[in-house]
């Protein structure tokens, strides 16, 4: 018996045949009818989601990210951070003051951590000797009431920061996933729907893409220019999309290319363009959607480690904070300073997480062959 | 296999073309002219074109572009601005050692852990252990490397003091030691490349015998005598013995912390490759034979999960070769990575580029090794190769 | 056709019965099915997709999927009870008691050894005293030669065979330790018309020849009729109608055997109209209560709802299980083949 195959995308063609067919008021019941189409393939999607605990566990990542990138303007707007200075997670700068009794002159200490505190004693103090109480303004501050984070080495809110950051996290990520899924779709279409001289090109590129380090030269690239966040996101979105993606997508496209429908649709007299964007893409773009959200994971990641070396031009990110800490001499320490190596690390760390969670879970909904059984 | 060979190499040379053009480009996209750095703009206007033309900035781009493809052919990549007059080659080619111990190890062991475990994971599926391990995999695989790096240094070089946290070597050991750094480091690589052999020709000779239990006996032979020729290549040099301890010492803790990372991707793929082969027709087949299971997990099944796992190599060497960088930036391992973000930071461009075009070669290399390997391991590319 | 019925069956399947376990409840795979297969014959199992013809086979062997629940019955081999066996037993049992011709012969072999190498292994596990070397070989050459494949063929991987050559090595795999037993599951399937019956005259051919039990499944109950001996049929998980191949196709008392073998086109016979077999194959995870068949059952009556009927023999080693079986008519809607 021979199957028939039916273009997916069709069935929205069809939904509104019937509904021209009932004469009902047009403009809104087509919208009535792609929204309910789309409302059912969602829900059966979702159930195939839901069926698995760590996209889930993925998602609610996100969404908590998602608040804490939205809690930042909130609270400086009308929470407890009102308009105050002293939390802009960039200019801010607060010290706290405690009192220490002096036991020792710095010169005899040994401890690298106690005689940093000496040092600064004598330099606030100036003349006090073993025995007199000091008063020292102490940046980075433990966590406390004030700040609950603590503060960096500059006195900033570290509170504030991570939640100003998240919302470049997601910046960042977005122009990335949306750049890579436009370039990446369109490539893997063209490079499967022409062949020939068009498709060997654009392969040998990817080829090309796939193989270079992006890390290194991304670091030289640096050098060169300024980088700034969404420029970032464009060079990662189109790496990522001439590279791994496009050949994953050209792939899908081939096995679309070859069902009945496309044949149907070319002999029904559809154009090179009205294949590639009304059939082609639309089928391959399930799957783009998983790229993008693996592009989402990389793009994190890749941001926080060139900020971590200082190579971007940013004022505050996740890796910053850590690059701070780093560039500060903190980390010779130890968890003695955890607040400054924490928030930053594993926010880059969870978010990352949970994009990539949310990935493979789509991936077991998109291809069943991953599915449990 | 010849043919096969020469085709993949002319590709290989071909994209490193490309990709040394790219370079190129990149450099001359950069706002401004280079040549501005060494000329004085209040020099008169002659003696500025005359320093053009000496750095052979003064034709066109397309003649400056061929000239620099030529000159790195030649080996010859300009002279470094941090470290004048030293030039970049001799540089990178003082590195290059130390980021290939570091890359090939981390990458071998990597690989081997990563594939055992993933197939034991997906061979037991279900249970307490996998779940675990699994979830630590991804989370190793997702984990915020400099991070990673940095709690790594904090846990095993400052709390329990087992490494040193950082470097190369211990200056103070080193202080009136009677060898350079590079002359142990160099002796170090010759005694692993003579243990690495030892193992492959092990390996090789071991997959020709047709009855296992003599496969079995040259295995244990074979690896034995791999471990043993370490030692008996350090038991004559007393002398130099601490001070090679010295460096690797040091090495362990880069290359465990790269191995970790770069192994939960390995150990995930081939838990899903191997999920995958499992429900093939040829599984049930074996299995109907009456094949014992270990024989069907290890000679059936994860012989041919394999295969994705190598190609996937492609993919996970940029990983790699990234993850090398930061490692050698956090560890201070003075490599091919340390000095392309150095001199990146110090606007070192000749270093800077160079030392990317080298780690290119690194990449379209190691890209080359696991074609052959998957021609190797795979009949069907084999016979093909072949005709 | 040798041998007689006093002499001791082969195989004997006693109430099996298995259960596949999911996630939403028991699907009830295989029901209480028994056939006694005696020595040198062939039995042909035929039925839909999904009937449990594949789920008896596998089970025979022992390589049910990991769901697979075993609830009762037995599978006895030359008077011993498979279900009995500790794995490592079961395991020295497959291919030297019964070895197995799977569906699909292309994907039956390991891409990545040679064939020689794979039937080598075969060999090796079973045979003893362990072969040398030459031995093992000499088998392999004389397997080749019996199933038609030039030996020459034999240090080759598996995709530069074809798909018959593939399926006739596979034959030649299954022969390889002499198995008392071979199931072969939709052997030809995959394969085009003129090599299948190549392939399927080859291995009756062998199997007269080296007095060989065998048991086809198929869902194509015309090619298995030309090459058995006992022709079982199966719906729903249970065996509905067992007996001589010749007396079932001439007779068919089963409704549903009446059905499919009036519903399959002939082209000697007369013009007539075929009789179509109406609705969908019950799901076993709440199989119809009574005759699994009934809603399905032109001939179904009140007690066919309530009653499950048990396989009777109604004489002459033909088995039925159905309540009506007298009120099948006792010619098809055409002409017997």
């Amino acid at each position: 018996m021979v199957i028939k195959e039916q273009d997916p995308s069709d069935l929205l063609t069809h939904a509104e045949d019937q509904v021209l067919a009932a004469g009902d008021d047009l403009p809104q019941s087509l919208w009535r009818v792609r929204l309910t189409l789309a409302w059912k393939g969602f829900k059966r999607n979702w159930a195939l989601f839901a069926e698995n605990k760590i996209g889930l566990l993925g998602l609610a990542i996100i969404v908590s990210f998602a608040a804490l990138a939205l809690s930042y303007p909130l609270l400086r707007s009308v929470g407890p951070w009102q308009d105050d200075a002293v939390y802009d997670p960039i200019i801010g700068h607060e010290a706290v003051l405690e009192d220490f009794e002096i036991v020792a002159t710095a010169a005899d200490v040994v401890d690298p951590t106690v005689q940093m505190d000496a040092n600064t004693a004598q330099l606030f103090c100036f003349g006090a000797g073993p025995g007199d109480t000091c008063t020292i303004a102490r940046q980075p501050a433990r966590p406390g009431p004030d700040h609950i984070l603590g503060t960096d080495p500059l006195g900033r809110d570290i509170a504030s920061q991570l939640a100003f950051s998240t919302r470049a996290a997601f910046m960042l990520g977005m122009i990335a996933a949306v750049v890579t899924v436009v370039v990446a779709t369109i490539v893997g279409s063209m490079a499967a729907f022409y062949g020939g001289w068009i498709d060997n090109s654009l392969m040998r590129l990817a080829d090309l893409v796939l193989l270079l380090p992006l890390i290194p030269i991304l670091i030289v690239m640096s050098g060169l220019f300024q980088i700034t966040l969404p420029l970032l996101g464009i060079l990662i979105g189109i790496l990522s999309g001439f590279g791994g993606t496009a050949i994953v997508l050209k792939s899908q496209a081939l096995s679309i290319k070859v069902k009945p429908f496309i044949d149907a649709a070319r002999v029904s007299g559809g154009s090179n363009r009205h294949l590639i964007f009304k059939h082609i893409i639309p089928n391959v773009l399930p799957l783009s959607f998983l790229f993008m959200v693996f592009t989402v994971t990389d793009a994190i990641s890749l941001e926080a480690t060139l900020s971590f070396f200082g190579l971007l031009n940013v004022d505050m990110s996740w890796g910053i904070m850590l690059n701070i800490a780093q560039t500060e001499g903190y980390l010779r320490f130890g968890l003695q300073y955890w607040w400054l190596l924490v928030p930053g690390g594993l926010a880059v760390t969870l978010l990352a997480a949970g994009f990539f969670f949310v990935g493979r879970a789509m991936d077991e909904v998109i291809n069943p062959r991953l599915r449990a059984r | 296999m010849l043919k096969f060979l020469s085709k993949r190499l002319a590709q290989m040379a071909f994209l490193f073309f490309l990709f040394l053009s790219l370079v190129f480009f990149l450099l001359q996209a950069q706002p401004g002219d280079i040549s501005n750095l060494f000329i004085d703009p209040n020099l008169p206007r002659e003696v500025q074109e005359q320093v053009r033309e000496r750095l052979g900035l003064d034709g066109s781009v397309w003649q400056q572009w061929w000239t620099y493809i030529i000159n790195f052919f030649q080996g010859n990549l300009g002279v470094s601005f941090s470290q004048f007059p030293r030039p970049v080659t001799e540089i990178i080619l003082e590195r290059l050692p130390r980021t290939l111990f570091l890359f090939t190890l981390a990458t071998l062991f990597s690989y081997v852990l990563g594939f055992n475990l993933g197939k034991h994971l997906a061979w037991r599926r279900g249970g307490f252990s996998e779940y675990s391990v699994t979830i630590s995999g991804v989370l190793l695989y997702t984990v915020f490397y400099p991070w990673f790096a940095v709690i790594m240094i904090l846990t095993f070089g400052s709390r329990l003091g087992f490494f040193p946290i950082n470097g190369f070597l211990t200056p103070e050991l080193w202080r009136n030691a009677p060898y350079g750094g590079n002359q142990v480091f160099n002796q170090l690589l010759l005694c692993l490349a003579i243990a690495g052999a030892v193992a492959a020709v092990t390996a090789l000779v071991a997959r020709r015998q047709e009855e296992r239990p003599r496969a079995r006996m040259i295995r244990r032979v074979g690896y034995g005598l791999a471990i043993a020729s370490i030692f008996l290549f350090w038991l004559p040099q007393t002398t130099m013995r601490p001070f090679a301890l010295d460096i690797a010492h040091h090495a362990v803790l880069p290359i465990a912390t790269l191995t970790l990372v770069a192994f939960a991707g390995v150990m995930l793929l081939t838990r899903g490759s191997m999920l995958e082969t499992l429900r093939e027709d040829y599984i049930l087949t074996a299995r109907a034979k009456g094949v014992p299971e270990r024989d069907i997990r290890d000679r059936h099944a994860a012989r041919n999960a394999l295969l994705p796992v190598v190609t996937s190599f492609v993919l996970g060497l940029a990983f790699i070769i990234g993850g090398g960088v930061v490692t050698e930036t956090v560890f201070s391992w003075p490599g091919m990575g340390q000095l392309l973000l150095g001199a990146t930071l110090i606007e070192d461009i000749p270093l800077a580029t160079g030392a990317l075009g080298f780690i290119g070669i690194l990449a379209l290399f190691a890209h080359l090794m696991v074609d052959l390997l998957y021609a190797v391991l795979d009949p069907r590319i084999r016979i093909q190769a072949g005709t | 056709m040798k041998g007689n019925g006093a002499e001791a069956p082969v195989l004997e399947v006693k109430n099996l019965v298995m259960n596949y376990e999911i996630k939403s409840g028991m699907v009830s795979a295989v029901e209480d099915v028994s056939f006694t297969l005696p020595k040198g014959k062939s039995l042909g199992l035929v039925g839909e997709s999904g009937c449990g013809k594949t789920s008896v086979a596998l089970t025979l062997l022992q390589l049910q999927a990991s769901n697979a629940r075993i609830l009762g019955g037995e599978v006895i081999l030359d008077g011993e009870n498979l279900l009995d066996l500790s794995p490592e037993e079961m395991r020295k049992r497959r291919w030297s008691g019964i070895s197995m011709v799977f569906q699909g012969a292309m994907n039956s072999w390991n891409p990545v050894y040679t064939v020689g190498e794979q039937i080598r292994e075969a060999i090796d596990l079973h045979w003893r005293p362990k072969p040398t070397a030459a031995e093992a070989r000499a088998k392999i050459v004389e397997l080749y030669q019996m199933v038609g494949l030039n030996p020459e063929m034999i240090d080759r991987y598996p995709h530069e065979y074809s798909g018959g050559m593939k399926q006739r090595a596979v034959i030649a795999m299954a022969l390889s330790c002499n198995p008392k037993l071979i199931v072969a599951d939709e052997p030809t399937t995959a394969l085009d018309v003129i090599v299948q019956e190549q392939i399927l005259a080859e291995l009756k051919k062998i199997q007269e020849e080296l007095g060989m039990s065998i048991i086809y499944i198929s869902h194509d109950i015309a090619v298995i009729a030309e090459i058995t001996d006992l022709l079982g049929v199966m719906y729903a998980g249970k065996l509905v109608e067992v007996g001589s191949t010749s007396e079932v196709f001439a007779r068919p008392r089963h409704p549903y055997t009446w059905l499919i073998l009036s519903s399959t086109p002939s082209i000697t016979g007369e013009r007539r109209k075929l009789a179509p077999l109406e609705g969908e194959p019950p799901n076993l995870l709440d199989p119809p209560t009574g005759c699994r068949f009934h809603p399905r059952c032109p001939f179904a009556t009140e007690v066919c709802v309530t009653k499950e009927p048990p396989l009777e023999d109604i004489g002459g080693g033909h088995s039925v299980a159905c309540w009506n079986y007298q009120m099948v008519p006792e010619t098809l809607a055409r002409g017997v083949v």
